[in-house]
């Protein structure tokens, strides 16, 4: 129907010839939307509530600087250690911290190489920036000792604490063998005192700007030791352990995720040095298919083969039973 | 020192490691689904034939 | 005495974008009173659940962002708010892959309704990402180990110099803001669509009616 300008008032959706029928043309009833809407605000609400009133949520406190430097010692020194001997997994990041490593591929392209260094931290730095403000007399000859010797006796230095440290007892530096490791025990003694105090993430995280607010290099400090990494495995939220689908405790975790985890959990992934990017292509892959399904023959007839459809559309079916083929 | 919370409980199946709420949460889904093909929806009673021109 | 209605001139950007919004769906289907007879199954309520789902989790969202990122943590009423937030997002993930078990078996994307499902996909895909987002924005344990694992795939991708997980405050404005938006407009879309085209009817129906 058009009107005296020419415009088409009515269009009704296309039909496909012998394919599914307009389901304009169907025998209607009455139907109360927005009642349904209404209602199920309500039922949704309410359970949100008593589902929020009896189970509450999960709460952990975040780890501090203070926590890690008075719960594991050791560990810190140890990682302060590493920055230092550019060993730590920051140190040897690759992109986008660094260049030190090309980082993972995928089907031979280096994605992870090819998105470049946009977040630029030096592993040796987090441990420097924040003693350099140290006033210690003791502090400011070591930084002073250490800035002054050549890369290769810095790495020396730091090799040689480090691997002394793997062998003291329990990692303890008061039992370390006696050696030549330059200034490093005093810098990393340093910045686990400066961890006690609470001072290390205000260092890290502001580095000159008064509001702060990137956790960066804080998170790749507390990354790089094991005390955070053994608090998550305690509760079932190691990347083995199908982390990714867990929450602490008894919460309920993001079971959604199944699929994605569950990659790493089998070969070739569990011990592929690139199962983040594997892992990755392969969920996009089949994303994707999620998407474009109802273009994939063979899957886009399952519904077909396996007819549940007969049970929801039972009373249809028996009023309006479908043609003999 | 702040009160962490213990760890959770866990259902292991060969590869699958599995914390028992999620479990549950998956189980009750599966049973929702199944009830809400199976329960009987309340019948219509006016049932009017299409008033638009078969095309 | 009235003026004969004149006729807008031709290329009229107004007229154009009016005669497009009225036909994104048929006469009277936009928010019809009537349904086809075969939509009668619980696995129906699934797609308003999921909205309903959404609605709650935008409110309790809103309220959070009134108290500020940190007022979960000290205030009871916080933590309980957090908490309605928590449960409405495992009840909208619920609800909403209920509703795309449903649509399988139904089959539903047939009668050129693809693009209800790939939109249906892709709010599902934009959901997680913004749950995820959401457990950056705790600010306590969870966050600092969720983030320095998601860093691991993000970076691997050669993405994490630019959507930087490490970051609360480019986190939380995604989480708020970006996100939600996203998923919204995408929810709309998917909605206009069947209103568009209406519900699919049974698998080897043949004409409607008798």
């Amino acid at each position: 129907m058009t009107t005296t300008s020419g415009v088409t008032t009515a269009r009704v959706p296309h039909q496909r010839r012998g394919k599914t029928p307009d389901s304009h043309t169907f025998p209607t009833r009455p139907y109360d939307l927005v009642k349904e809407f209404v209602i199920a605000l309500g039922v949704v609400s309410l359970l949100s509530l008593a589902l929020a009133a009896i189970f509450s949520s999960p709460d952990d406190q975040a780890i501090t600087m203070t926590d890690w430097a008075t719960n594991a010692p050791n560990d810190f020194v140890a990682t302060a250690t590493g920055e230092l001997a550019g060993t730590t997994t920051s140190a040897t990041y690759g992109a986008p911290y660094n260049h030190n490593s090309d980082g993972q591929s995928v089907l031979g392209m280096h994605l992870q190489k090819w998105g470049g260094v946009g977040v630029p931290v030096n592993s040796a730095d987090l441990v420097l920036g924040p003693l350099s403000a140290s006033t210690s007399p003791i502090a400011r000859a070591a930084l002073a000792t250490w800035n002054a010797a050549s890369p290769s006796q810095q790495k020396a230095w730091a090799t040689s604490y480090a691997d002394a440290l793997a062998k003291a007892p329990d990692g303890n530096p008061a039992q370390v063998a006696p050696g030549s490791y330059g200034p490093v025990p005093v810098l990393a003694a340093g910045l686990l005192q400066l961890a006690r105090t609470g001072g290390l993430e205000g260092a890290l995280t502001s580095s000159g700007n008064f509001y702060g607010g990137d956790q960066t290099r804080s998170m790749l400090l507390l990354s790089d030791g094991t005390y955070l990494e053994d608090r998550a495995v305690a509760q079932n939220l190691g990347g083995d352990q199908w982390g990714m689908m867990n929450e602490i405790g008894n919460y309920p975790g993001q079971p959604w995720m199944w699929l994605y985890t569950f990659w790493y959990q089998v070969k070739p992934f569990s011990t592929s040095d690139n199962a983040d990017a594997q892992v990755w292509l392969l969920m996009m892959v089949l994303t994707v298919g999620l998407a474009l399904l109802p273009f994939i023959p063979g899957l886009r007839s399952i519904p077909r083969w396996i007819p549940v459809h007969r049970a929801i559309w039972r009373d249809w079916y028996r009023t309006h039973p479908a043609p003999r083929k | 020192m702040p009160v962490l919370e213990s760890a959770g409980n866990y259902v292991d199946w060969g590869v699958f490691h599995i914390s028992v709420t999620n479990l549950v949460i998956i189980g009750v889904m599966i049973v929702v689904f199944v009830l809400a093909i199976l329960l009987p929806f309340p019948k219509p009673h006016e049932v009017r034939e299409s008033e638009e021109r078969r095309p | 005495m009235t003026a004969a209605p004149q006729a807008p001139p031709a290329g009229n950007w107004t007229t154009a974008l009016r005669t497009r919004i009225v036909h994104v769906v048929p006469p009277g289907q936009a928010l019809p009173d009537r349904q086809p007879a075969y939509v009668a199954s619980w696995i129906y309520v699934f797609g308003v659940l999921t909205l309903a789902s959404f609605v709650v989790v935008l409110v309790s969202g809103g309220v959070l962002a009134v108290g500020g990122v940190a007022w979960w943590h000290t205030s009871a009423l916080g933590h309980f708010v957090n908490s309605v937030h928590l449960w409405s997002v495992e009840i909208f993930m619920a609800v909403m892959v209920i509703h795309l078990w449903g649509k399988f078996w139904m089959a539903a994307w047939r009668g050129r309704r693809a693009l209800t499902w790939i939109t249906g996909v892709i709010a599902f895909v934009a959901s997680i990402g913004t749950a995820f987002t959401g457990y950056l924005t705790q600010s306590n344990f969870d966050s600092q180990w969720i983030s320095g694992e998601a860093k691991d795939g993000i970076n691997s991708i050669g993405v994490g110099g630019f959507f930087n997980v490490l970051n609360p405050g480019q986190m939380l404005l995604w989480h708020v803001v970006l996100l939600p938006v996203a998923v919204g407009l995408i929810t709309v879309l998917h909605i206009v669509l069947v209103r568009r085209h209406g519900v699919v009817p049974p698998i080897d129906s043949e004409e409607g009616g008798s």
